[in-house]
């Protein structure tokens, strides 16, 4: 299936802002095993609005979203009273400049993916490193480390799995971005 | 099913998608993306991540490059074929045909690699153009315009000679990048030696000889040579593999790299001048260089015509 444009969307404008959504999550749900389930819950959302109509602005859709989604699921819990949640002006932002971690300086970004990789397991840091900074194929991975080609191939997917975690839970440099969004520390604002 | 299990079958596809896969399986991928909303995030979050890994081919050219094999392989093809055909031809063509001098030219932006007839490789970079000699006495390569890379087959009975503007540059067993605007030369060791000497020489000018890790810049009749540190030497040499890195150097002199490469100009105005920045970057990316200037910075970037006018 060729990549569709909500796909290339999807990668390029929402992807990126991982690492803060995955602050915030923190920040308001304590289970931290059930992160990774809001997280994706999240995405499908997004993803789904998305192929209805296309938000203009990203970031303040996207904890929307997630917002929306963590008081879904303290309704169904019931764990706390939800009389004031209304009351919360937290996404009162207007802007959808990038921010400044989202779109990290190339050689910044470089920093960020050689320390994912040194902190791979050694094996599949080795697969990795042929793959993607020798630009070597699966096969000839295979061939030069003497192992089976199916190896390679579950080295690559627990790989990317890994990158992915190690890039979108980065602890970041630029947490009053993600404050800014913490919806039970935000003042009240006056309508 | 829960999110880990959702990403572990994701992976699974797109590490079976990185192998290449059958339309079978491309098939049952497309099912399995079409089933859910979930499938399909976890898919492309990984695939993101994938893609961003690209980047780290960046780091191959700051990397020592792995133990060079010899091929023997299509030299010895060549000798015997060379063989069946003198055989065949009755030892007619003694002297192999080869015109003497070959012309080998990139344009704005390309990249090419040639090997010349004694197994020399020479790279070219962007908007670069050189006529070469090699025969039985002597090898010859003129740098009309440009930059190049040589990875010389050694021989001491033919020395390997590089003109460019009034300098030559003969090898000494080497791998070494000449680039030259009229007669400013810049002459990039990266490994063994050179020796630089100035072609309208008095009695009294004596050849220099650049060894690993020196750069010698020439200006008309002057003559500069710096000791560089290894990875300055990779960053100028960067652009083999495409890449343009910067380490602290002013816009204005990015800017007239990424000119280089290109047939849009970015030009860069007043103060902007004067910011320092660094990176790498893809030669032929200008694009992604002025947003990262526009969001790096807040510079406006305007585009008139082939012209990128970045200012504050």
């Amino acid at each position: 299936m060729a990549e569709q444009p909500i796909d290339q969307w999807f990668m390029r404008d929402v992807l990126p802002l991982e690492p803060m959504l995955t602050r915030f999550l923190r920040r308001n749900w304590r289970i931290e095993a059930e992160i990774g389930d809001l997280r994706q819950d999240v995405y499908a959302r997004v993803y789904e609005a998305a192929q209805r109509e296309r938000p203009i602005l990203v970031k303040p859709f996207l904890f929307q979203v997630a917002r929306n989604l963590i008081i879904d699921r303290l309704r169904r819990q019931s764990v706390v009273s939800l009389e004031s949640v209304a009351d919360f002006e937290w996404l009162n932002v207007s802007d959808d400049k990038p921010s400044s971690e989202a779109y990290v300086a190339a050689r910044q970004e470089l920093r960020l993916l050689q320390v994912a990789l040194d902190e791979l397991p050694p094996r599949c840091r080795q697969v990795v490193l042929m793959r993607k900074v020798e630009g070597l194929s699966q096969k000839e991975v295979a061939k030069r480390m003497g192992i089976a080609i199916e190896t390679v191939e579950n080295q690559v997917a627990k790989g990317m799995r890994l990158l992915a975690q190690a890039l979108g839970d980065r602890r970041g440099s630029v947490t009053s971005e993600a404050r800014r969004y913490n919806f039970f520390k935000r003042p009240r604002d006056v309508r | 099913m829960s999110a880990e299990k959702t990403e572990e079958t994701a992976a699974a596809w797109m590490a079976r998608e990185d192998r290449g896969l059958t339309s079978e399986e491309q098939d049952a991928l497309d099912l399995w993306l079409e089933q859910s909303s979930l499938n399909k995030v976890a898919y492309l979050r990984l695939k993101a991540t994938w893609h961003r890994a690209d980047r780290l081919a960046a780091l191959k050219s700051m990397r020592p490059p792995p133990p060079e094999r010899r091929v023997w392989l299509p030299r010895m093809v060549f000798a015997v074929a060379a063989s069946l055909l003198l055989i065949a031809g009755g030892v007619i063509w003694l002297r192999p045909h080869q015109p003497p001098e070959q012309v080998y030219a990139t344009t704005v932006g390309g990249l090419k690699e040639v090997r010349l007839v004694d197994g020399t490789r020479m790279e070219l970079n962007t908007n670069t153009r050189v006529h070469a000699n090699v025969t039985a006495t002597g090898r010859t390569v003129t740098l009309d315009s440009g930059e190049a890379y040589f990875d010389v087959v050694h021989d001491a009975r033919r020395p390997f000679t590089v003109y460019a503007g009034n300098r030559r540059i003969t090898d000494l067993g080497t791998k070494f990048s000449v680039f030259r605007d009229g007669d400013d030369v810049r002459v990039t060791v990266r490994e063994g030696r050179v020796r630089v000497d100035i072609l309208k020489n008095t009695a009294l000018d004596t050849p220099l000889v650049a060894e690993q890790g020196h750069q010698v810049i020439t200006k008309g009749g002057e003559t500069l040579v710096l000791a560089k540190p290894e990875q300055d030497i990779a960053n100028d040499l960067s652009w083999r593999s495409g890449m343009l890195v910067f380490n602290q150097q002013t816009l204005s002199e990015a800017a007239d790299q990424f000119n280089r490469y290109n047939t849009r100009h970015i030009v860069v105005e007043g103060n902007a001048r004067k910011i320092r920045i660094g990176g790498s970057f893809k030669a032929d990316n200008v694009d992604v260089f002025v947003l990262l200037l526009h969001r790096g910075f807040g510079l406006s970037v305007n585009e008139q015509g082939d012209r990128i006018v970045v200012s504050h």
